[in-house]
């Protein structure tokens, strides 16, 4: 295909929720994935790409979230209902590595206190970051709540061992504009990612957990 | 005895053949070469041959040692060269011949081990045996024999089996098979120091891996495993696998990119001159050859991944490396050894991330000037830092660097080195270093050192860039401190990733909006309109993507015409533009229209209020709302250059790269320390020029020319030249009186005569 248009996008979209929404509705809030395949691109030569970009809306809502946090960021998650850990709760881990890998299996993300993120792998060790969740920071001067917000709605693109890779830009419970904006922005920050830009770009298709992907370009 | 007895079967079958119209053999090459063209006719003599060989074997296998084969050695090549015509006849040949290489290679005489393997390699090619057989075979002697010339036969033979077969499409099943057994070989000889085979996995691979016939990543964990083996040696072979075997590729592919096909002008023009020979044939070959090439150009290159990337634990195999080379306790590696899975490790830790937070204090203790090979030591422990490590442990290598190489009491090189180190360090780690000692070490900036200067400086325009906050005041610069002015000067975090955004994505939609503006002024419309040709422009910017992506240049003139306020305010403004004062601009150039002013004061009420939040959700919008062109892209590059916002640290990942020694060492030319350099440098200034000399000199050697006066006087013999000089002590008489004559007028009060 040569080109991707807007209205080609919102056709596709259109289908999409259509298909997952009324045609054959799952028991669950289905995910929308964007995948892309890289072209033209040796990845001994050109540097591998990451990136992260701030969505418009929050591509998984159901994402779970564990704050690691001083007394503090404690009681704040109680109040606002997170499920989180104490130093002490990681000390118990004992950097058991089947524990901590059990912990990191167990939630999407994680969020620290500033002043115990530093040890964090010093108490862990590196289960964490091999499972590429690395904790986000927090100040007890920022809003836990946003930050919450800020981490769900925050996607990540890297190149892994193929070239082909996937992100979740949103789910079928979304209007159609916000699935939208979603995928706009993350196939505009992909492809400024890139060297050649368009170039680089061999195929953009979104799918929803269940349904038959979507070739946009 | 066998000869005798051939020489009988000959005499008797000699009028039977004549009958048949067969001829008669008098050679084995011969009869090998009828055979070839009429099996079936032959077949009694194979027999014969065949029966032969048969008892020539169980003499040789009843005494392996006797010196003399050449008739075995003669039997076994025509076997071999046959055996395709006969499967049946010579079923369990090459298995004879493997049993024979197997339980005999240490005492073979070495011409007729050669001879076997030969054939065993002609069995393959006739398709006769397997490509697994046959490997087996020759792996088994590898790793068994003593002998290094077979080793080295069995090395190449492997090599170019494994090459063809894999020539047209990757041979996945072998491949998984030999892969298995050097697989074996490095895991057999894993714990005992003394065991070699692992050598010859890594060799093999490695040769393998440059010439692109492995690639994967089951034959990285050969290499892996060859790593953690007890052999210092298969050690130090497969850390320099990780550390250079892809730049190795790389070169080896340019190299055989870089070759030229045939000459296609030049066959055709030989083909003119010599009408007689195979002409035509060589035409087709070299046309077939050249679109051969002209193919591969066009095919995409294949995946490349570095064998770094394709490890499948790099944590658990770097803290193994550690663990089992770099410890206190084992001593069994030569500090060279070491100082290369030190630089392994240390690349691992940079490229993927990981935390091997003993390798730091490991650093902290070789991390003094006088150590050998320091700049290695700096290298490694620069590759190691990544913003994941804990600040806290890379501060002590920091400060053990600065108060190390940086004083005033070392040379300049050394602080140069330093400096240079603990840029990079923090290029990667940004957090490593202090605010107080950053400030310290820019005072290098003033240095009389050209080298340290720079390093300086060097570390002065990185933390503008990554942190201004950290340096002082008058380091900062305008940019940045106008930058942090406006952002509120965060700071770095630890942990924190920075999201990112589009990268010139708001000068883009500023510049849209002027066109946007300019267009609606020259139709006369009211700019808040809704426009619909913009879908039109998107067309057109997607069908001539390719063609603007290829020109540039034209486009650029019509744009700095176009877009001169534009120039002006990024100057003034920098990185971050405000988007009060960029709503100004505009609005300045159009004063005439009472429309739009007005507008543009209600916008800018609206900015004042809204503040950075309305900047932010417009910029989202451009993106959410639109999918960026290729033309958008290449726009907002040139306005990126425009602004002169040509920053490529938020972008690139640098802790996946290696340092290069040069960075270290800051590329500035040391003086010249000893006699030997300077002599050299003198030489150096003499190559090429001329030699010294007079002009006239010059002239007279360019063309033939009879001796000159000057050349006889100095050719002259010197004994012939004595009585002449001796003649010149005394004066003429004539002269002695003139010159009493003149005195004596002088005397009579004369003047001088003239």
């Amino acid at each position: 295909m040569s080109k991707i248009t807007v209205a080609g996008v919102r056709a596709h979209v259109k289908e999409l929720l259509d298909y997952s929404n009324n045609e054959k509705k799952r028991n669950f809030l289905e995910t929308v994935e964007l995948q892309i395949g890289l072209k033209n691109y040796d990845p001994n030569r050109d540097k591998r790409f990451s990136g992260t970009v701030k969505l418009p809306q929050i591509p998984r809502p159901n994402m779970s979230i564990c704050i690691l946090g001083d007394q503090h960021d404690i009681d704040r998650a109680k109040h606002h209902e997170y499920e989180f850990m104490s130093v002490e709760d990681l000390k118990k881990l004992n950097k058991n590595k089947k524990l901590i890998k059990k912990l990191a299996h167990k939630y999407d993300a994680f969020i620290a206190s500033d002043n115990l993120i530093r040890q964090i792998p010093r108490l862990l060790g590196p289960g964490l970051s091999k499972a590429g969740k690395f904790p986000t920071p927090v100040t007890h001067a920022e809003d836990l709540a946003q930050k919450v917000v800020d981490v769900k709605s925050t996607i990540k693109f890297q190149l892994k061992k193929v070239l082909c890779l996937g992100v979740a830009v949103g789910n079928v419970g979304m209007t159609e504009d916000q699935l939208i904006g979603n995928i706009m922005l993350a196939i505009n920050y992909l492809v400024s990612l890139l060297k050649k830009g368009w170039q680089n770009v061999g195929s953009l298709t979104i799918k929803a957990s269940m349904s038959p992907p979507k070739r946009l370009y | 005895m066998s000869s005798t007895k051939r020489k009988s079967d000959d005499n008797e079958s000699d009028t039977k053949r004549k009958r048949a119209g067969l001829q008669k053999v008098h050679s084995l090459p011969m009869l090998q070469n009828l055979i070839r063209r009429d099996p079936a006719s032959y077949r009694d003599e194979f027999l014969r041959q065949h029966g032969h060989y048969e008892s020539q074997r169980a003499i040789f296998l009843a005494q392996p040692t006797s010196p003399n084969t050449d008739s075995f050695a003669e039997l076994v090549g025509f076997m071999a060269q046959v055996a395709n015509c006969y499967p049946d006849l010579t079923a369990t040949f090459p298995e004879d011949l493997a049993q024979l290489l197997l339980q005999n290679h240490s005492v073979l005489h070495p011409e007729l081990r050669e001879k076997i393997v030969t054939s065993l390699v002609l069995l393959r090619n006739k398709d006769v045996i397997s490509s697994v057989a046959l490997l087996q075979t020759l792996f088994a002697v590898l790793t068994a024999t003593q002998s290094k010339q077979l080793r080295g036969q069995i090395y190449k033979t492997v090599i170019s089996d494994l090459r063809s077969a894999n020539a047209k499409t990757k041979n996945h099943k072998l491949n998984k098979t030999v892969q298995a057994v050097l697989f074996d070989f490095v895991e057999s000889g894993k714990e005992d120091p003394t065991a070699r085979a692992g050598m010859w996995a890594v060799k093999l691979t490695r040769e393998l891996w440059k010439r692109g016939v492995w690639s994967d990543a089951r034959t990285v964990e050969i290499i892996k495993e060859a790593a953690l083996s007890a052999n210092p040696k298969v050690v130090s072979g497969a850390v320099r696998f990780f550390l250079g075997v892809d730049q190795e590729r790389e070169e080896a592919e340019d190299e055989s990119s870089g070759d030229e096909g045939p000459d296609l002008d030049k066959i055709k023009h030989q083909v003119l001159i010599n009408k007689k020979k195979r002409s035509n044939k060589k035409i087709e070959r070299a046309m077939s050859q050249l679109k051969r090439k002209e193919k591969s150009k066009n095919k995409p290159s294949a995946l490349n991944f570095s064998a770094l990337h394709l490890l499948h634990d790099p944590q658990g195999f770097a803290d193994a490396l550690f663990a089992k080379h770099l410890s206190r306790s084992n001593n069994k590696l030569t500090f060279e050894q070491k100082l290369l899975v030190l630089q392994l490790t240390s690349r691992l830790v940079g490229l993927h991330k990981l935390h091997v937070l003993q390798l730091y204090s490991y650093l902290l203790k070789y991390l003094t000037p006088r150590q050998r090979d320091v700049t290695h030591i700096l290298i490694c422990a620069a590759q190691a830092s990544h913003d994941l490590v804990p600040p806290d442990v890379l501060e002590p290598i920091v400060r053990k660097i600065a108060d190390e190489f940086v004083s005033e009491g070392v040379a300049g090189e050394v602080a140069t080195a330093g400096l240079n180190a603990i840029r990079e360090i923090c290029v990667r780690a940004p957090l490593a270093i202090s605010a107080p000692l950053l400030q310290d070490l820019t005072e290098y900036k003033g240095s009389k050192d050209k080298g340290v200067m720079m390093a300086a400086r060097s570390l002065i325009t990185l933390y503008r860039e990554i942190a201004p906050e950290m340096l002082q005041r008058k380091d900062r610069g305008k940019i940045a401190s106008m930058e942090m002015k406006e952002t509120g000067g965060g700071g770095l975090r630890y942990g924190e990733e920075r999201t990112g955004q589009i990268e010139g994505l708001e000068l883009l939609a500023k510049w849209k909006e002027e066109q946007k503006a300019a267009k609606r002024a020259a139709m006369g419309l009211p700019s808040d309109a809704e426009d619909e040709e913009e879908e039109e422009d998107d067309e057109e910017a997607w069908n001539n993507w390719e063609v603007e992506e290829d020109s540039d240049d034209d486009e650029t003139g019509w744009i700095n015409v176009e877009s001169d306020g534009e120039i002006e305010i990024s100057d003034s403004e920098d990185e971050d533009d405000k988007p009060k004062n960029r709503k100004q601009k505009p609005s300045k150039e159009e004063k005439t229209d009472e429309e739009k002013e007005q507008h543009e004061e209600n916008k800018e009420i609206k900015a004042q209020l809204q503040g950075v939040d309305d900047e932010l959700s417009r910029l989202t919008d451009l993106a959410t709302t639109k999918i960026l062109t290729p033309a958008d892209f290449a726009k907002i590059e040139e306005l990126r250059a425009q602004a002169g916002l040509a920053k490529l640290l938020g972008r690139s990942n640098r802790n996946e790269d290696a340092v290069d020694e040069a960075v270290l060492t800051g590329g500035v030319k040391r003086g010249k320390s000893d006699k030997e350099a300077r002599l050299a440098a003198v030489a150096e200034g003499r190559e090429g020029r001329e030699k010294y000399g007079s002009s006239r000199g010059q002239k007279l050697k360019e063309k033939a020319h009879s001796t000159t006066n000057k050349e006889k006087e100095r050719k002259k013999n010197f004994l012939m030249t004595l009585g002449k000089a001796k003649k010149g002590q005394k004066r003429k008489l004539v002269e002695v009186r003139r010159g009493l004559k003149d005195h004596a007028d002088r005397q009579k009060g004369k003047r001088r005569r003239k």
